[in-house]
């Protein structure tokens, strides 16, 4: 087990800069999750930790051990990829055993290992099988397996999931997060999957263009997005984002919009600054109620999802989502009020497009 | 002028019912059109392929000399099969053939394998040395062995000239000439004209192995030569086996740069089988005996191919 700190760590491919300034601090046993669409760099940042890139600039240190001249095997590190990356030619145990194969471990003790790891990710009964004949979930739990059977100190997971059907992830979801409770290793976690990255990150970096955009605990790059890109990013549906102009009436805020004025009494953020001037309030769907007074618009789309209702109302031709329960079916064009809870909701910059 | 449009098909015309392409097209539709498009290949085959053969199987079984029409061409069952036991040379031919096949596709394996482990960097200018490497296999077996020889004579050769210049050579020799270093000289000429099968081969193979496996290895802590050896070369066995295959039968079937270079001398030193069969046939015109050698050389091949093929399943399995 060990801490991770990356300071400065920048990344170019001839002009393109892929990541620019990257810090990042994780505490010993920590879950970072590097969350982002593709292309955002967050498996080159992974590559970079794991040692299989160089880093154009910056330093990473694994424990006490700035590792930026050390080669992926010394790193004492251990990689799941999202290919999985087992060796097709070798049975299962050797796959998990190759690692300590090749540092020269003693078969008995080798085979002792192989058996612990194979025992707690159950798969015991597959060693003897080449990868080729094994299920996808099969072949997650190898490549697990042969990451933890080296007791590293760093875990770096690739999109691990990725490649597997929706129950198997969720299932593998649940394992994982079993897992670093029950070995309590360091984890870094690549993923573009915000539920994965809440559900088992400690910490979240959140990525884009080779920037972090926000580097928090889950919780609060939940409730409090530190830009317009994190608040879209996180949620499904995603953020509603109602445009207006932030008004004070004898010190009461509120945002006039398109469709009427809101309400924003027990706002949580210091807007001062801000009053008489064009912002963007982000409301979550979730925080959206049906009331006599809030937001009003006409229903131009219900959709059912089982548990919920999603239903987007028109605001003086903005739109709004607002998930509301399954027993809610409001009719097409039917004129509704939606209550906002003020304390969830954030006011971003138009220009910028931080939270201010 | 305006037609129901679903009406019965008008019945047809006589010229319809002769026309070439309308009854072509017919045809394509049954389950003989598939005969009938293997036809020309089978009956090609059966022409230069089976008959040969299978003429061949029978002629090994008469006399038949040429030189020699007074003994006839009557059945004589085994007794060429006989002869060639008590044969030494065709003892002797054997055992070249075993040498010139193996040491060739060992040492045309290790530059093509070296070559297209190089390429496959994909570093600047692999692409246009890739197509340079390639050159030599373009060129025919003739061209090859006649600049070879010309390369490697003994009074006007390069190859003298410049092991003389660096040192390695007092004076000019007669690579050819000389029974302990023809079959080696050759071996290096066949494999400098035929490496560049298994780099095309190795280099199409390199790129279906993925680069993940080696980032994995990177971490698990296998060095150039473990990675080589425990995941390139075992992911390379079905294509290295093929290629095996085709060079093995292509090096015991061709006589035509041994006969260039050396025409199996001196002596008998690099006299193959092909070539042994080769020369009984058009220099000694004894054709019953020439036969069995090919029949031999036949069977030889098939069991060598079968046993690839069934190590191949195996690995497949």
């Amino acid at each position: 087990m060990a801490t991770l700190s990356i300071k400065g760590v920048r990344k170019s491919f001839g002009s393109l800069e892929v990541l620019k300034n990257i810090d990042i601090e994780l505490e010993d046993g920590g879950f970072l999750v590097l969350l982002g669409p593709s292309g955002c760099g967050k498996s080159t940042l992974l590559s970079i930790i794991a040692g299989l890139e160089p880093s154009s600039g910056g330093d990473v240190t694994i424990g006490e051990r700035n590792v930026n001249n050390v080669h992926p095997k010394d790193r004492n590190i251990a990689m799941v990829f999202q290919s999985y990356a087992l060796y097709p030619t070798m049975s299962v145990r050797r796959n998990i055993g190759f690692g300590l194969e090749m540092r020269k471990m003693p078969t008995p003790e080798r085979d002792a290992a192989v058996k612990k790891a194979a025992d707690l990710l159950q798969i015991e009964h597959l060693l003897e099988r080449k990868p080729g004949q094994l299920s996808g979930g099969q072949r997650q739990r190898v490549a697990m397996g042969r990451a933890i059977v080296r007791d590293p100190d760093l875990f770096l997971f690739d999109e691990p999931l990725s490649n597997l059907d929706a129950k198997l992830r969720v299932e593998m979801r649940t394992e994982i997060k079993r897992l670093h409770d029950r070995l309590g290793t360091t984890i870094v976690y690549v993923t573009h999957d915000q539920i994965e990255a809440m559900t088992l990150g400690t910490k979240v970096a959140v990525m884009r263009n080779g920037v972090i955009q926000q580097f928090a605990d889950p919780q609060i790059i939940y409730e409090q997005p530190a830009n317009v890109f994190v608040a879209a990013f996180i949620g499904s549906p995603t953020t509603n984002f109602l445009n207006g102009t932030l008004e004070a009436t004898n010190g009461l805020l509120s945002l006039r919009h398109g469709g009427g004025s809101l309400d924003l009494g027990g706002l949580q953020q210091d807007v001062g600054a801000f009053v008489g001037r064009p912002v963007v309030a982000g409301i979550r769907p979730e925080t959206l109620q049906v009331a006599e007074t809030g937001v009003s618009g006409t229903v131009e789309v219900v959709e059912p999802t089982g548990p919920d209702t999603m239903v987007i109302l028109n605001v003086g031709g903005q739109m709004l989502t607002a998930r509301l329960g399954s027993r809610d079916r409001p009719k097409l064009g039917q004129a509704m009020t939606l209550s906002v809870d003020a304390r969830a909701v954030n006011l971003f910059d138009p220009d910028s497009g931080d939270r201010i | 002028m305006s037609r129901a449009l679903y009406t019965a098909a008008p019945p047809r015309t006589v010229w319809e019912s002769i026309n070439p392409l309308r009854m072509i097209g017919e045809l394509s539709e049954t389950r003989y059109w598939m005969y009938l498009l293997l036809l020309p290949s089978a009956l090609l085959i059966t022409a230069v392929v089976l008959y040969p053969t299978l003429y061949g199987f029978q002629m090994s079984f008469r006399e038949m000399r040429l030189n020699r029409p007074d003994v006839g061409t009557d059945w004589v069952f085994f007794k060429h099969y006989i002869r060639m036991v008590n044969d030494p040379i065709f003892w002797l031919s054997l055992r070249n053939t075993a040498i010139w096949v193996t040491s060739s596709i060992a040492l045309e394996f290790l530059i093509g394998l070296t070559a297209a482990l190089a390429l496959n960097r994909n570093l600047p200018g692999t692409k246009l040395l890739a197509v340079l490497i390639l050159l030599p296999y373009f060129l025919p077996n003739v061209v090859a062995g006649h600049m070879w020889g010309l390369m490697l004579d003994p009074r006007l050769g390069v190859i003298n000239d410049l092991l003389m210049r660096v040192g390695l050579l007092d004076g000019y020799k007669a690579w050819f000439a000389d029974p302990k270093t023809a079959m080696a000289a050759a071996i290096i000429v066949e494999s400098w004209h035929s490496f560049p099968f298994f780099t095309l081969l190795i280099m199409a193979g390199l790129k279906g192995i993925p680069a993940d496996l080696y980032k994995a290895a990177d971490i698990d802590g296998a060095g150039p030569l473990a990675q080589l050896r425990l995941i390139t070369l075992p992911m390379l066995k079905t294509i290295i086996a093929a290629a095996v295959i085709l060079r093995v039968i292509g090096l015991v079937n061709s006589p035509d740069l041994l006969l260039i270079l050396t025409s199996g001398g001196p002596g008998r030193s690099t006299q193959v089988l092909s070539l042994y069969a080769f020369q009984m046939a058009y220099k000694d015109f004894n054709f019953g005996y020439a036969g069995a050698l090919s029949v031999v050389m036949f069977v030889l091949l098939m069991g060598f191919a079968w046993i690839y093929v069934r190590l191949s399943k195996v690995n497949e399995d």
